[in-house]
Parts: C-alpha cells; sequence; structure tokens
C-alpha cells in the first residue's frame, strides 16, 4: 500500500492503481469525490477512513447500480430513471399501501402482520452468496445462511428464525464446455454449497424447508447461492433506537483476518488472481448461542437496538446504528482471534457471528449475566456519543474521524445507459415428438424437473416441529411440494393457535432470455400460485425481489435489469403483493485466462410468503382417492420459449407466452375460496416440464393413477398438443376436487377457466388424451423412476 | 392433581428444546428449560423433578462425536442423574439425547455407568432427515412406548445414528431383556439389529434416535390430510405414558 500522505493530489490514474492495489472496487470518479471531500477538511486520510469509505459505498452496501440513474433506450424511445429502484419495486409498495406491512425496506428485513392474535410480526428476508462460493463453496455457503439467519435477529429488537430457504443455481452436470484453469466444476460447487447449508442450517436448528435447484451453463463459472430466512418478532418489538449514552456491545464471535473486503469482492469480476481469503469462516454454533441470548434479552428489554455485523463488519454495523448519534469505537477492546491483525482490519473484517448491540450502561449487568450462563463472549467495544461523529481509536491511535454524515450522504452516483436487447422470435407450430410417453420420461428426468430428495434429505426440514407443509409430502413423504407451510409453535409456545405461513418461489431465468419483462411476471406468478397451492391466503401476498446479474457496465444487461424491474411493478400492483424487502448482486461475470467473458442470464428469484389460516387445513400435491374428479384451471397459451421442452428438443418455437394478470388473480381468487370450503383435495402448479409433468407427480406422489381427456381444457386457439403437454405457459394449475362437492366447486369458478379434464384412478396407470387421440399412457411407478434420480 | 415437573436439560446448541417443552406441556406436565450450566452452578438440583428430557439438536456443536461434550459436562453430577435413573424417575433421550445417554453411560444400563455402545456416524457418510417407518417391541419393559400399534411412522434426523455394541454379550443382554423398544423396518443407517431405541431394563431410562416430537400431532404427517382425522399421532403416545408413568 503506497503512502497516503499525497492522497488528495494524487491523479485519476494512480487513484486506480491504488484501487487495484487496496481491492477496494471503488470508481476513479468516486475516489475522486473522496478526495475532493478530504481536500475541504483540509488534510489527507487515514486508511482506516479510506476502507471505511470503500465499504460503506460498496454496491454491497448502497446498491449504487440499482438505485441509481438510468438511461433506457429501446429502440427510438428513451425513458429516464432518477432511481430505479424506487421507481420500480419501492413504488409498487408505497402504491399499494397495505396496512399489514408492519416496516418495509428500512431494516434488516421486511415485516409483515402474522396469525390471528395480532400478537406477532413475519420477518422475511434472502440474501445471495455467489462469489464466495464460485471461490470456496462449502464456507461461501455457510457462511451465507449465518449472514440472512443474523439479518432476522438483527431485524427490529431481534425476530426468532423458523424457516430457511435456498435456492441454487450451477452449471449443468453434464456439461459439454472445458472448464477454464481457475474454475471449480459445478459437481464440486454443488457438493461444497449443499454440505455448507447442511452444516451450518442443521447445527443452529432451523428448519431449511424450501427453495430450489437450477441448473443451466449459464452458471458454469458463476453460481448462484440465495439463502433466504424468516422469523417472527412480537409487534411490541420492532422499533429499535439508538439512545445516546449507550454502550455498543459486540457479542457472538471472535474479530479475525478472515473475510477481509467481502464487500467490495463481491463487485470484482472473478479472475484467475481471486483467492478464497475474502470470505469468512463460519461457525454455527457462535451465533446459535448469539440466538439464544438475544431472544431472552430482548423479552426482558435489556437493549435499545440491535444489528448484524455483515458486509464491512463493524464499520457498517455501527456506522449503520450510529448514523444520527455518531459512534465513539476503541478498537483495542475487541476480542480477536488472530493478534496479527492491523487496526483498520478489525474495523473492517467480516468474521462471522457477531451482532451489535445497543445497549443502556445500566443494563450492562442484567445482558453480561444471560451472555455468561449462555457462555457467549461478548466485548464492550465503547459508546453511540451523540455528537454525529465516528471516532474510531486503536490505543493513541486514530483509526477513523470522520462526521456520519459524509459517509451516509456523500456517496456520488453516475448515470447508466442501458439497451433492450434485441431478440429474434420464432413462433412456428412444434412438431409433435414421436412417442409421448418417452417424451415425458425425459422431462421427468431432466436436472430441472427431476426430484430433489438427494438433497432435502440431508438437511434438517423438520427441527422446531412445525414444518407442516413439507419439501417432501404425499403418501410416501417423497413427493415434491410446492411451498412450504410453518407453523411456528417453537416462537409462539401456542400449541391452540393454528396460524401459520407459507413461503414459495418463481424463478424463471429461461424466459428472461426471452423477454425479461415477462420473466418477472411469470416468477411472481408462479411464486403466488405455488403458495395457493398449499392453501394460503393469496390476497396477502408479500415478496422479496433477488436480482442476480452480470456486469451493469454493460448497456444490454442494464437493459434487462430494467424491464425486469418493470415487470416486478406491473405485477406487484396486479397481485396485490407487495414486496416488503429485497437485494441485487452485480457483477456475476468471470473471465478465463484467454480473457473470454462468462456472463450470467440476467436471474430474479422471487420468494413469497402469504398466510395460512389453520395449518391443519394446508393442502399437499398428491391425488388423495380414487374417483375425484381432475381439474385444470387456467388457459394454455401458445409459445415454448424458455421451457424444459426445448432443452430436450429444440423446436425452433422460443416464444414466450403473455400473462394475463387480470384474469390469473381473478381465477386464484376462486380457488382460495372453493378451497376455504374444503372442496379442494390436492393442487398441484403447472410449471417446469408443463403439465405432463405437474400431472405425474400428482399421480406417483400419491400412489393413484387417472384417466384423462384434455378436450375441455381452456386453450388458446391453434395451440398444439405438444404446447398443452409441455408447454410451461404461466397461471394454470391442476386441481384434486372432492368428490360430491363438484357442484359447490363449479359455483366458485363459474364463468373462470376450469376445466374438468377426468378422474383419480386406484389403477396406477397415467392416461392421458386430447379429444379422440391418445396422447400416453404410462405405468407411475416407472414414471416415478425416471423422475427419481440421485442429484448428490 | 398435581402436575409432574419436567426438567428439558439444554445447553449450546440444544435445538429441539421447545418443542420437546411444547409436547410435555400438552400432556399435562409442567416443564421447565434448564441449561446444563444451571445445574453445574446449583441454581437447580434434578431430584427436585419428577421426568428428565434430553431433547434433539447439535450439542456443544458434536465437536468430537456426537452429545460427548455434554455428557462430558455431566459427569459432575453423575451421582444426581444415576440417582433419578435408579429412582425409576422417567428419562427420555431424543437424537442428540440419546447419544447424550449412551456418552455419559446410562445406556445401555450397566454396573460402571461406562460407555458400552455408540452411536457412530451412518452408513451413509451424512446427515439424513426423512421418516421412517418402526417396529414397536411389545415385549419390551419400555413404559414410553406402552400402546402404541406394532408398527409407527416417525422422522429420523441425524448424522450420527448408527447404534453398535462392541461386546456381543452386551448386545446379547439387550435382547434378552427385550430393552429394543422400538427398531426401524428399514434400516437407514447401518445400526446393529435395526435398534432405533433402547431402554433400561427398569423400562423408566429411554433413548431413541427418531424424533416423537415431530409427529406428536396428525398434521406434521407427510401424507395429509389424509392422516389428519384425529389430533394426536403416534408420538403423543410417548410423552402421555411418561406423564401417566408418574401419577
Amino acid at each position: 500500500m503506497k503512502d497516503l500522505s499525497n492522497f488528495n493530489s494524487l491523479t485519476p490514474k494512480e487513484l486506480e492503481a491504488m484501487d487495484r492495489a487496496a481491492g477496494w472496487s471503488l470508481s476513479a470518479l468516486e475516489l475522486a469525490e473522496a478526495q475532493r471531500q478530504f481536500r475541504r477538511m483540509g488534510r489527507q486520510p487515514a486508511r482506516g477512513e479510506l476502507e471505511t469509505i470503500a465499504q460503506t459505498w460498496s454496491e454491497h452496501c448502497k446498491h449504487k447500480t440499482f438505485s441509481g440513474p438510468v438511461l433506457y433506450r429501446d429502440g427510438k424511445r428513451t425513458k429516464k430513471y432518477k432511481n430505479l429502484f424506487k421507481e420500480t419495486i419501492v413504488k409498487a409498495t408505497r402504491t399499494l399501501n397495505k396496512k399489514w406491512c408492519l416496516s418495509v425496506f428500512t431494516d434488516n428485513a421486511g415485516i409483515v402482520e402474522f396469525g390471528k392474535s395480532g400478537k406477532w410480526g413475519l420477518a422475511f428476508k434472502a440474501e445471495t452468496h455467489n462469489h464466495p462460493c464460485a471461490v470456496e463453496p462449502y464456507g461461501g455457503a455457510e457462511t451465507g445462511v449465518g449472514g440472512v439467519i443474523r439479518d432476522i435477529l438483527g431485524v427490529g429488537l431481534g425476530a426468532k428464525p423458523v424457516l430457511n430457504t435456498d435456492t441454487f443455481c450451477f452449471g449443468r452436470l453434464d456439461r459439454k464446455y472445458r472448464l477454464p484453469k481457475n474454475a471449480l466444476g459445478p459437481e464440486r460447487i454443488m457438493r461444497g454449497v449443499v454440505e455448507g447449508v447442511r452444516d451450518y442450517g442443521n447445527r443452529i436448528g432451523i428448519p431449511t424447508a424450501a427453495g430450489g435447484l437450477y441448473f443451466d451453463d449459464g452458471y458454469l463459472l458463476n453460481p448462484l447461492v440465495y439463502v433466504g430466512c424468516a422469523g417472527l418478532i412480537p409487534v411490541d418489538k420492532i422499533e429499535k433506537r439508538v439512545v445516546p449514552g449507550d454502550l455498543i456491545v459486540s457479542i457472538g464471535g471472535r474479530t479475525g483476518r478472515d473475510g477481509i473486503h467481502g464487500a467490495t469482492f463481491s463487485s470484482a469480476n472473478i479472475d484467475e488472481e481471486t483467492t478464497s481469503s475474502a470470505v469468512q469462516i463460519g461457525h454455527a454454533v457462535n451465533e446459535k448461542k448469539a440466538l439464544d441470548v438475544l431472544m431472552r434479552a430482548r423479552d426482558l428489554g435489556l437493549y435499545n437496538a440491535v444489528t448484524d455485523c455483515g458486509a464491512g463488519g463493524f464499520s457498517s454495523a455501527i456506522g449503520e446504528l450510529g448514523s444520527e448519534t455518531g459512534a465513539r469505537v476503541r478498537l483495542e477492546k475487541a476480542l480477536l482471534k488472530d493478534t496479527r491483525i492491523e487496526p483498520w482490519e478489525i474495523w473492517v473484517s467480516e468474521s462471522q457471528e457477531r451482532m451489535i448491540l445497543s445497549v443502556p450502561k445500566a443494563k450492562l449487568k442484567r445482558l453480561a449475566a444471560i451472555l455468561d450462563a449462555e457462555n457467549c463472549e461478548y466485548c464492550v467495544l465503547g459508546e453511540f456519543p451523540g455528537d454525529g461523529r465516528l471516532l474510531v481509536t486503536h490505543g493513541r491511535e486514530s483509526v477513523v474521524d470522520l462526521p456520519m454524515a459524509f459517509l451516509h450522504g456523500g456517496v456520488p452516483n453516475f448515470e447508466k445507459p442501458a439497451v433492450r436487447r434485441a431478440v429474434a422470435i420464432n413462433s412456428k407450430a412444434p412438431a409433435a415428438p414421436k412417442d409421448w410417453g418417452k417424451a415425458l420420461e425425459a422431462l421427468l428426468a431432466h436436472p430441472n424437473v427431476c426430484s430433489r430428495h438427494s438433497v432435502i434429505t440431508q438437511y434438517d426440514h423438520e427441527v422446531q416441529g412445525g414444518t407442516v407443509g413439507k419439501p417432501l409430502q404425499g403418501r410416501y413423504g417423497d413427493g415434491p411440494g410446492d411451498a412450504a407451510v410453518i407453523w411456528p409453535q417453537a416462537a409462539t409456545l401456542d400449541l391452540a393457535d393454528f396460524s401459520g405461513f407459507a413461503v414459495g418461489h418463481g424463478f424463471a431465468p429461461a424466459v428472461g432470455r426471452v423477454d425479461p419483462y415477462q420473466m418477472a411476471l411469470h416468477s411472481v406468478d408462479e411464486a403466488v400460485r405455488n403458495l395457493l397451492c398449499a392453501g394460503a391466503d393469496v390476497s396477502r401476498t408479500a415478496i422479496l425481489d433477488n436480482f442476480c446479474a452480470a456486469s451493469p457496465r454493460d448497456p444490454l444487461v442494464m437493459g434487462d435489469l430494467v424491464q425486469a424491474a418493470e415487470g416486478c411493478l406491473a405485477a406487484s400492483l396486479a397481485y396485490g403483493a407487495p414486496f416488503i424487502s429485497g437485494k441485487d448482486s452485480f457483477y456475476n461475470q468471470s473471465r478465463d485466462a484467454d480473457g473470454k467473458e462468462y456472463p450470467i442470464p440476467l436471474s430474479l428469484l422471487i420468494s413469497a410468503t402469504a398466510p395460512v389460516e389453520d395449518v391443519r387445513r394446508a393442502i399437499t400435491i398428491n391425488f388423495k382417492e380414487a374417483g375425484n374428479p381432475v381439474y385444470l384451471a387456467g388457459v394454455s397459451l401458445r409459445g415454448l420459449g424458455g421451457s424444459v421442452y426445448n432443452e430436450i428438443t429444440d423446436t425452433g418455437n422460443n416464444a414466450v407466452a403473455a400473462l394475463g394478470l387480470k384474469a390469473a388473480v381473478k381465477l386464484y381468487a376462486a380457488i382460495a375460496r372453493a378451497m376455504r370450503a374444503g372442496c379442494v383435495a390436492a393442487a398441484h402448479d403447472v410449471s417446469q416440464g408443463g403439465l405432463a409433468v405437474t400431472l405425474a407427480e400428482m399421480a406417483f406422489s400419491g400412489g393413484l393413477g387417472a384417466r384423462l381427456d384434455l378436450s375441455a381444457a381452456a386453450r388458446e386457439r391453434g395451440l398444439t398438443a405438444v404446447e398443452l403437454l409441455f408447454g410451461e405457459s404461466p397461471a394454470r394449475l391442476a386441481l384434486e376436487v372432492v368428490k360430491g362437492r363438484e357442484k359447490e366447486f363449479l359455483g366458485f369458478v363459474k364463468g373462470l377457466p376450469a376445466a374438468e379434464i377426468g378422474h383419480v384412478k386406484e389403477e396406477p396407470e397415467l392416461s392421458v388424451s386430447d379429444g379422440g387421440s391418445r396422447l400416453f399412457s404410462a405405468d407411475i411407478a416407472r414414471l416415478k423412476a425416471c423422475w427419481r434420480k440421485e442429484l448428490i | 392433581m398435581k402436575k409432574p415437573k419436567a426438567i428439558i436439560l439444554r445447553g449450546t446448541a440444544t435445538n429441539c428444546d421447545i418443542e420437546t417443552f411444547n409436547s410435555f406441556k400438552y400432556v399435562g406436565a409442567e416443564p421447565e428449560l434448564v441449561h446444563i450450566n444451571q445445574l453445574l452452578a446449583g441454581g437447580r438440583k434434578v431430584m427436585d423433578y419428577d421426568l428428565m428430557a434430553f431433547p434433539g439438536g447439535f450439542s456443544y456443536g458434536d465437536d468430537i462425536s456426537a452429545g460427548k461434550i455434554y455428557a462430558v459436562k455431566m459427569a459432575r453430577l453423575a451421582g444426581d442423574f444415576e440417582k433419578f435413573v435408579k429412582g425409576r424417575r422417567p428419562v427420555i433421550g431424543i437424537c442428540n439425547g440419546f447419544q447424550i445417554l449412551v456418552k455419559t453411560g446410562l445406556l445401555p444400563e450397566n454396573r460402571g455407568n461406562a460407555q458400552v455402545s455408540t452411536l457412530y456416524t451412518n452408513d451413509c457418510g451424512h446427515f439424513i432427515a426423512k421418516w421412517a417407518r418402526l417396529k414397536v417391541n411389545k415385549r419390551s419393559p419400555c413404559i414410553f412406548t406402552k400402546g402404541l400399534p406394532d408398527e409407527i411412522d416417525l422422522p429420523i434426523a441425524h448424522g450420527e445414528g448408527k447404534f453398535i455394541v462392541e461386546d456381543r454379550r452386551e448386545l446379547a443382554a439387550i435382547t434378552a431383556g427385550n430393552l429394543h423398544a422400538l427398531t426401524y423396518a428399514e434400516n437407514p443407517n447401518g445400526s446393529m439389529l435395526d435398534i432405533a431405541g433402547i431402554c433400561s431394563p427398569a423400562g423408566t431410562c429411554f433413548g431413541l434416535m427418531p424424533h416423537p416430537e415431530r409427529n406428536f400431532f396428525a398434521w406434521q404427517n407427510p401424507d395429509r390430510p389424509a392422516a389428519a382425522r384425529e389430533a394426536e399421532a403416534a408420538g403423543y403416545q410417548f410423552f402421555k405414558n411418561a406423564v401417566d408413568y408418574v401419577r
């Protein structure tokens, strides 16, 4: 590191060189802004100050791209955004203005009302941990899980985590490409990530019960690891406020040299020189201790505020809590796991399992007693003075001495150009397969459709005794559930309160390659439909957006982002489902030794939650009883764009069906009423693999067959049988209706596209025809055998 | 009627303490969560309770081996625990709790309270969480499994559940006394004789790998609502039996 005594007079070139050497990932313009500020103060910066600025201004902490100005161009049409995030995602939430949203966008997680008692809020948050998992899959996944759990522990005065979710994207295990030297193979990454989630989530005692796995060669060098967590919080513990004079107390893990520059590393392209030292080392048991202490101390009112140490470590956590009061920090008080550590490294280290509390002096003793009783380490780092000044020292050495206003107000932002990608659409009628049954078998065995049991059974998905809607369900406990339904008895301690909540996901990057706007619509729709299939009250859906993209310096990447964000706005408004929190991750792009770039496709994970009024009545996907009629709800539309079928047989048809938002909302409301009345025995959404896969899964999960004729099914004019059976047009679900309740059911769906297509049969055979022509007839044991693959 | 007092023992990373607490409360006990540190500091005494439970989890991270550190911490109070068990007050160890009972030597019961068996890493080499069908040994003296049907379903969730005994005579004593109260219909981990749970000859101290507190209510079953006709499920009986026994 060059000496900083002439920082204020460095040229832009010299600043760039300094940034590369230090690993800050700041642009020359941002460093010039820092220069300007220090010139105004009439002095040169200290290393610790530049480190603090790099953390605070990082993409990771400030989301410069998404909340920055954008100029979007679509042919001749242009649109200017001052703040893309505020004008799309936030706008939806503000417009909907739901009174059951208790906290949105401001805290570590969003919070909505939970249950009938009026006592509880449900906090929900999803994060990404992509870069760490690319270089150190096991450690990256562990600390990803640990990090998002701490978001829930650090929301309000602390929520109790009751559910973990995880969604991963990897390269195809049967990839045809040769990997560059620096890259780990997808098998190695998948194994590491799954084991990391397993070892961390299981040890800390939170069920991992929802999520997904997605394979595509776009993720060969840049895997995506989305981790989510939901927790329960008493409504009177949502407000937090640092009081001047409070002590800064760090509890949980010690500080070390692991995870220096994690926040800034996440904005760098991964290349041959990337090392794993930026990845933190996880220790689940330390976090469990902090969790146990927090829940007890919270209920006794022993602290005024809490937040987690995530990206940027102390510098971000203390900086955030003290953004109004200022903070006086004595780094020599920190408990360390490594003595060879520089003061500025203590300040920005991202060592795991640390929570920062704002503790009134008079309550420290009682807090310390709980910490000691739970064997949880802690240190008092200083206090929040109330003068708005951030003063960090180590012994007599000054590390940071800046006004808070500089850090939090000073971040400069620059307009990014965005251009709509041109995609040629081909909507010619696809050819029929030679053998429908064989095509279904191939779809069931496809990595994006086949059973996930080999991964799911490695996670303790039932700890806390509240996983009522399971990831593996049905007669044999092995069918693919659409959404997790959680009965948080371990948080409420009330076995007479049957309130629960469902969590589901929507994810369609293959659709996004053709049409990013429709991708957003389809993803929100899939998430909502998954919740509906579990019997949740979808009129109260709350959603999270998690964007992952390649480099925002590419106008086409920005163009995709703008379209998807506009899609989020439209879908959120139509479904009445506000965004309550979210996250974005850019620079998911790698370069090999020859300088070839590998960008990921734009990836939007929608995580959704909705209340389940009575968990005892939650619905599962498996056929329940022979003789029950089967219905298909929704209109089947043309187009095979983004479908799994296109991966098996390239039909050349890449058209993506346009989702009719209003019709979908109306249909779901009617089905929800039918479910509440008890008319529906099973429900399963039509998603990857299409209708045939949906029906096969319902059949073999229940050990029952069905004889079906699709001729009555609502469809777009000119729809081919291939599109009907294997297309993935949205807003469709298959329902098993209780025998004898059909009339009542038809009353609920009157005038809506819901048609009877046949009956559940005792004989273990699924036979499907369309009008006069029989498409296939297959033994359900055979179909299940194709589907039940060991992925790991 | 006076409610039996149940001590639910916890420590760092005991994860199933609250649902175990809830289960005991539901069947009419008065449960209390007590950290092993509270016992060691003398703030609580085991002999003040009528029932004892070691819940599941990853006590102390399962470092060294599952349940080992917790068992070592208990060593200083070995006399109290022995008195509790010898006094035939009901003790149940679930999953990590079973591992603790085995590592302390309380199960299988033997003269010197020595560790004569272990629960070793599953044959598959990693943690597994799934539902398992279990056979109930009707001839067992186990008080917890009384009144259960011949076969029940409970979820398992463990990495170290392979029950092994080094000394053949110890194993013979288990089978001769019908101490193997629960066995797997399909062995998921490589346990000797498919053993899922064993009890003391008196039947009052019982350790098992499956989780009865996770199939306590019918709606916790993966096959639902088919299973939801009645509120309580197989796991309920384990807790109910313990409370009935004390009464």
